[in-house]
Parts: structure tokens; sequence; C-alpha cells
């Protein structure tokens, strides 16, 4: 049999798939923090993991555990944390419910990458440029946690704190997102190649039937995505005119979040927040409620 | 085989995992372990879809895939797509368009359109296919014979 190469950086490391949650729980209890890491789909995981960025000696999967599961209930999805993205964005009610959370998915790598790519995955690494936490952020998910202390339940908004930082403690497991209600949404981003790119800024809207108040989130800014609360309140009912729409690209564009590095300048930052903004709302409240 | 033997189907075959390291991708193990070199390794990150094989029927990178992460999965690879009646047509659709110039690339996107094919049916639009081929790349930048094979291919099985 010929040697087995894989690439010279390649880490070393042991990989255990525990077949419950607690024994997954008493796993990453016996290692130190930074000596194991959790693997869901593995595709932000593996590339730090080859780049010396993540160097745990243990690898905990996620793979037996029964939280592949996507369920719709009176109009409120729950999405297992280990559920592939593809799975997700196959679903053939997703893209009229929660039409910004269909478009990040499909805004996430290529489909073949989506086979692995999960949204706990995701959420437990929270990239600063994620696609995915914009629309978490507009549609109020809600995110389950698992751990040794129990169990609890963390609004998105919440549970990220900065760059690659959340609220997850020691040895605690995502095993579900909620998305409460649909909503009108949409999720705009730009970048340089359309496809297995990242996005320089993105902007994801959401209008809630419920308390009829708007939601947009800004993503692709340091250190994490968030909410821009001026921009919303320019936003009144259903159908902002143009000049409420107007308003909020202005106030959009002035986040001080909107600052230069390599993938673009802060001008164009700016620039890009109030057009994605004016385009992710148009969509948003297009007929069919969400196609850009 | 033992129930607690752990392995992976590969075009058929069962291959077992237990001598696998856990840090293995599944693309090394397919290419170093099995032989089977169609399968190409692109740039590892999963930013080019060269290593594309079918997962369970699925399209998936298999150098983000650790090989245990398959286990008791069906993997299905070039090699073995001409098994598949679809696979077929798709072999054929990029022959006849003369679809490939360094070949490099073309088993990543022999083995996701026809992973698509099976998931979406041959009534998916021809745009949308190529949308959701966005993540296979071309270094020779041949998408116009590409995209005359997707349409080709989409043809013959309809």
């Amino acid at each position: 049999m010929p040697p087995v190469r894989g690439s010279p950086g390649m880490a070393e490391f042991s990989l255990v798939a525990p077949r419950t949650v607690d024994a997954a729980i008493a796993e990453l209890r016996s290692h130190a923090a930074h000596e194991a890491a959790v693997l869901a789909g593995g595709t932000d995981l593996l590339f730090d993991l080859d780049h010396g960025r993540a160097p745990p000696r243990t690898v905990v999967s996620l793979r037996r555990l029964p939280w592949r599961t996507l369920d719709w209930t009176d109009g409120v999805l729950t999405v297992g944390s280990t559920l592939p993205l593809r799975s997700l964005e196959l679903d053939p009610d997703l893209a009229t419910r929660l039409p910004a959370l269909a478009q990040a998915v499909r805004a996430v790598g290529g489909i073949a990458l989506r086979a692995r790519a999960t949204l706990g995955g995701n959420l437990g690494r929270s990239a600063p440029a994620s696609d995915l936490l914009p629309a978490l952020l507009v549609l109020d998910a809600e995110v389950d946690l698992v751990g040794p202390e129990g169990n609890r339940t963390v609004p998105v908004d919440r549970f990220l704190k900065a760059s690659r930082e959340t609220v997850l403690g020691r040895a605690e497991l995502i095993r579900a997102v909620r998305f409460p209600e649909p909503r009108p949404s949409a999720y705009a981003w730009q970048r340089v190649r359309p496809v297995n790119d990242i996005s320089q800024v993105s902007v994801a809207a959401a209008y809630s039937p419920r308390d009829r108040q708007w939601r947009v989130a800004l993503g692709g800014v340091p250190p994490r995505t968030i909410r821009v609360p001026d921009a919303e309140a320019s936003l009144r009912g259903a159908r902002p005119d143009a000049e409420e729409v107007a308003h909020g690209a202005d106030r959009m564009g002035r986040h001080p979040a909107l600052v230069g590095d390599r993938r673009a300048s802060d001008e164009y930052r700016r620039r890009l927040a109030s057009a994605l903004f004016t385009r992710a709302v148009a969509a948003a409240v297009a007929p069919g409620g969400g196609r850009p | 085989m033992t129930a607690d033997r752990a392995w992976v189907r590969v075009n058929g075959r069962d291959v077992p995992l237990d001598d696998v390291p856990g840090a293995e991708r599944l693309l090394d193990t397919l290419r170093w372990r099995i032989g089977l070199k169609g399968t190409k390794e692109g740039c590892r990150t999963g930013d080019c879809g060269a290593c594309t094989v079918l997962i369970d029927g699925r399209p998936t990178l298999s150098c983000l895939t650790l090989a245990h992460e398959a286990e008791g999965a069906a993997v299905v690879t070039v090699e073995g797509i001409d098994d598949d009646p679809v696979g077929r047509q798709v072999v054929a659709a990029f022959r006849d368009a003369a679809a490939v110039q360094c070949g490099y690339c073309t088993p990543g996107f022999v083995v996701a359109l026809t992973g698509l094919f099976k998931e979406r049916g041959s009534e998916t639009s021809v745009s949308s296919l190529l949308e959701d081929l966005g993540g296979n790349l071309c270094r020779c930048t041949g998408y116009a014979a590409i995209g005359r094979a997707v349409a080709r291919a989409r043809e013959r099985l309809r």
C-alpha cells in the first residue's frame, strides 16, 4: 500500500465520536479547554487545524448525536445543530417563510461545502464575516445549549460576544437553533466572487408581523455581527416609504463599525452598507417576501 | 464484518476504517490508501471543488471530510460514476461537448453535476444548475464548454 500523504502541515489529533450527549459532554470535560475541539461539519475547524490556529489533541465529533433534524411546528422552525446546511436549503418551505435565512445559507461556500457545513458549527465558530449570523440576528434566532450545568436557551444576540467568541461554556454544546416566526426578510451581500468568497459587508433585514418592528443587521464588521437600531428606527410599518429607506441607508453608512481592512476600504464599506440596506429592505417587502 | 468495526463503502466496496488515523481526510484515504486517483486535490481548503465525491448521493468535499466522518456511508468517486445511469449520461455529455481542457477539475464537475441531477431532478434549469456548480473552479476557464455539457446532460436525462 502506498503511504498515505496529507498536506505538509496536517495536524495530528485523536478523533472521538461519542454516542450520547452525556458522553460527549463528559469527553469534553476530561480535557483542558484548549486541548479539545468540537467537530460538527468541520469546514472551518479543519482549516484551522491544518493552519495551526487550533492545536487540540482531541477532536470530539458530534456525528453520532441525533441532532441532524429539521422541524416546523406552527411556523416555528427548529434546526438541529448538526444538520448540514444543504439539507436546510433544500427544505421546501424555507425560502417562503424565512427568505433571509434561505439566502444566507446559499451564500455559504458551494453546494459540496454546504453538504458538510452546519448551522451549529457556524454559530460555535462565530467568524466575524459569517453569512449566517446577520440572518440569525434579524430573525431573532434562539440557541439551545446543553452542558454540564444543564440546558439553557440564549438569544443569538446574547450568544455572540466578539470575533470567534461566544457565551458557550466549557463542555457546552449547541443542540439546536430556533426561529420563532416566519418573517418577510432578505439578506444582501457584496464580495469579489459570488460563490466561495467572503462577504466584504452584508446586511440582513426582516419585518416582524408580531411586533411590527424591523430588525436590521450588519455583517463583515469587527468585532462581531451586530443589530443596527438607528437604521431599524428609520423604518416604520410593513411597507416603509422611500424617504424612510433613504434615511435608514444614510444611518447604515455612518455606522462606526465600518472600517477598512485588506478586503475593502472604509469608504467602500460605508457605501456598500447603505446600498445593501436599500436592497435588502426592498427585497424583504417585494411580493413573495424576499427574493432580491 | 462485526457491528463495531468502522467501515465506509466506496464504489460498492467496503473499506475498513479501523487503521485510518482520526485526522486523515477522506480525500487522502481515497487517493493514497485505496489508490483511487480520480478524485483530485486542488486547494484542500474547500474553495475549488476538485475533490467532490458523492456521500450518500450528495456532492461533498472530500478534503473537508475526515474519513471517519463518512463511517457507514456510501461514497461514489468519479471511478464509480459510470455505474450510475445518471453519471453515465453526465460523462457522455462532457465528452460530446468536449468540456475538458487539462482535465483536473473534470471529476469534480462530473460528480457534482451527477449529484445535483439526483438531488433535484433533470427538470432543474440550466442556470440553476450552473449556479449550484459555482463551487467548482476550472482554472483553464473552460466554462463555456462546461456550460454546454451541463445543458447537454440535462437534455440526455429528460
